[in-house]
């Protein structure tokens, strides 16, 4: 073999060889890790977002429910209910419904087609507030007291349910994530000492040759680093197509009845760029892991191997 | 440059494999290390490498007792030391040129610094035109000057050397020795062991003959 010309000589090949550490494997693993955990943390932002929108909608209005009363004018109580309530502090503006959106509210249990005006139901008042926390709803349940039949709704249980259900549905998405990456960990910490086992000839003759642990360990967490970065690209990606994918199928099915009943409890199905920028920030974390956790492994094992 | 001092190594529980060596190489000097094989040649010669501590006894080396040295101070004091084995070591997915500048790589040198002293040394070696090969497409006797141009490209103090000629024909292992005569001649100590009597009786250094974990010098 003659020797190759300087320029044209290949540049220098990795202490470490790619293909002796089981590369592909982990790669995919990480792939999936990663993918879990920014579905994991999409979903927790989703839910997140949708509570807090719905929980602000809801907050914003309060509903005054006349129920009908012998004796009682219904459209009279009903002015007279929409005149207090703008007269309260806090209040935008207050709306009576009418018989037929009364009727709409109704369709879903009811069935459409139905002829309500022949039966007396309950009559509801549309309150929104401008500002939910110094409208002075006590002033204004007070002054429906006047009114036979009257009651206010403020949808305080509702958000309190709304709430406490996505607060659970938060921490156990965190849960999960925790537990994807402590799996990960585990599995790196297996990867790392198999191919610290399986490359134990280059560690003893760089020992040899007087390369320091940290050195050495260096070389490790540069490939398993590389490895992390590729793998957490990867599965980032999925994620973020996943969630395109599901927003256009939300998108899809939004004029429909289904899609806005899904619309209402979902939101627009989107994670938004806060969501993306989160999921983006998963790849370094998850490179910056594999390589933290393959360098203490690396270090730990070389400490066992020189002792 | 090497002192030992009453001296013992046992391994775990295990009987002494080496009892009380008390000797002194001086700097620039030559000595085969030899005796029968299980006689402790190689548990010697991982003492000198300081990749064992005595059990046992005190070993001196550049004017500092080793046995009381923390792992960063032996391994700086390890880099003054080449290391040549019988199987060569060299790492097969490197080439020549990568596996014999791996010492000064791992010591952050940058290529461009350390290029024309690896190839100058390859030439010298007689491995000039196997610059690019990896170590599978090389001869026994050229992967062995391959290793030795790793142990000495460092420029160590002392080389020490295990079987070096234990996979070598006669003819190339005399010829490999003469390389370690030459290294010798420009100021390198040099522990060569060997079990080879025709070897030894070809060249006149002094012998340190080990026989069940005890040293005899024959000069």
């Amino acid at each position: 073999m003659t020797e190759l010309p300087r320029s044209t000589r290949p540049r220098t090949a990795p202490i470490v060889p790619e293909r002796s550490v089981a590369g592909r494997t982990l790669m995919l693993l990480i792939a999936i890790m990663t993918f879990l955990s920014a579905v994991t943390l999409g979903g927790v932002v989703l839910v997140q977002k949708s509570a807090i929108a719905w929980s602000s909608d809801v907050g914003r209005e309060v509903t005054i429910q006349i129920k009908p009363v012998a004796g009682e004018v219904m459209e009279s109580n009903l002015r007279l209910a929409v005149s207090l309530a703008e007269s309260t502090p806090g209040v935008a503006n207050a709306h009576a419904l009418s018989l037929e959106e009364s009727q709409n509210l109704l369709k879903p249990w009811l069935g459409a087609g139905l002829d309500l005006s022949t039966l007396e139901i309950p009559r509801l008042v549309a309150v929104q507030l401008s500002d939910p926390v110094d409208a002075d709803i006590g002033r204004l349940q007070n002054d429906l007291k006047s009114i036979k039949g009257a009651s206010l709704e403020t949808h305080a249980a509702w958000r309190q349910q709304l709430n406490t259900m996505a607060g659970a549905v938060v921490v156990s998405g965190l849960l999960v994530l925790a537990l994807i990456v402590m799996a990960t960990v585990l599995a790196i910490i297996f990867a790392t000492r198999g191919a610290m086992a399986s490359n134990r000839e280059i560690v003893d003759v760089l020992h040899f040759i007087g390369a320091s642990n940290s050195f050495i360990a260096g070389e490790f967490q540069g490939r398993f680093l590389l490895i992390g970065f590729r793998g957490g690209i990867v599965g980032g990606l999925a994620a973020i197509a996943f969630f395109i994918a599901i927003a256009l199928f939300a998108g899809n099915i939004g004029p429909t009845d289904a899609g806005a009943e899904l619309g209402t409890l979902f939101g627009r199905f989107a994670i938004g760029w806060d969501g993306v920028v989160g999921i983006i920030a998963v790849i370094p974390v998850i490179a910056a892991m594999t390589a933290i956790t393959s360098r203490l492994t690396v270090r730990r094992y070389l400490a066992q191997i020189s002792s | 440059m090497i002192e030992f001092a009453n001296v013992g190594l046992r391994y775990a529980q295990g009987p002494e494999i080496l009892r009380d060596l008390s000797f002194r190489i001086d700097p620039g000097s030559f000595h085969f290390l030899t005796g029968p094989s299980g006689s402790g040649k190689t548990s010697l010669l991982k003492l000198l490498l300081l990749s064992l501590k005595p059990t046992r006894g005190n070993v001196t080396m550049f004017g500092e007792d080793v046995t009381s040295l923390d792992h960063d101070r032996l391994l700086l004091m390890r880099r003054h030391i080449g290391i040549v084995f019988q199987e060569f070591r060299l790492l097969d997915h490197l080439t020549t040129f990568e596996n014999v500048a791996l010492p000064l790589r791992v010591l952050g040198q940058p290529e461009n610094q350390y290029r024309a002293n690896v190839e100058e040394l390859l030439e010298w070696v007689g491995l000039g035109e196997r610059m690019d090969a990896h170590p599978a497409l090389l001869s026994g006797g050229e992967k062995q000057r391959a290793a030795i141009a790793r142990a000495v490209i460092g420029r160590p103090d002392i080389l020490l050397a295990d079987e070096p000629t234990g996979n070598l024909d006669p003819e190339l292992s005399v010829r490999l020795v003469t390389l370690f005569a030459e290294l010798n001649r420009t100021g390198t100590t040099i522990i060569l062991a060997t079990h080879e009597l025709a070897l030894l009786d070809s060249f006149e250094f002094p012998r340190m003959v080990l026989e069940d974990g005890a040293l005899v010098f024959h000069d």
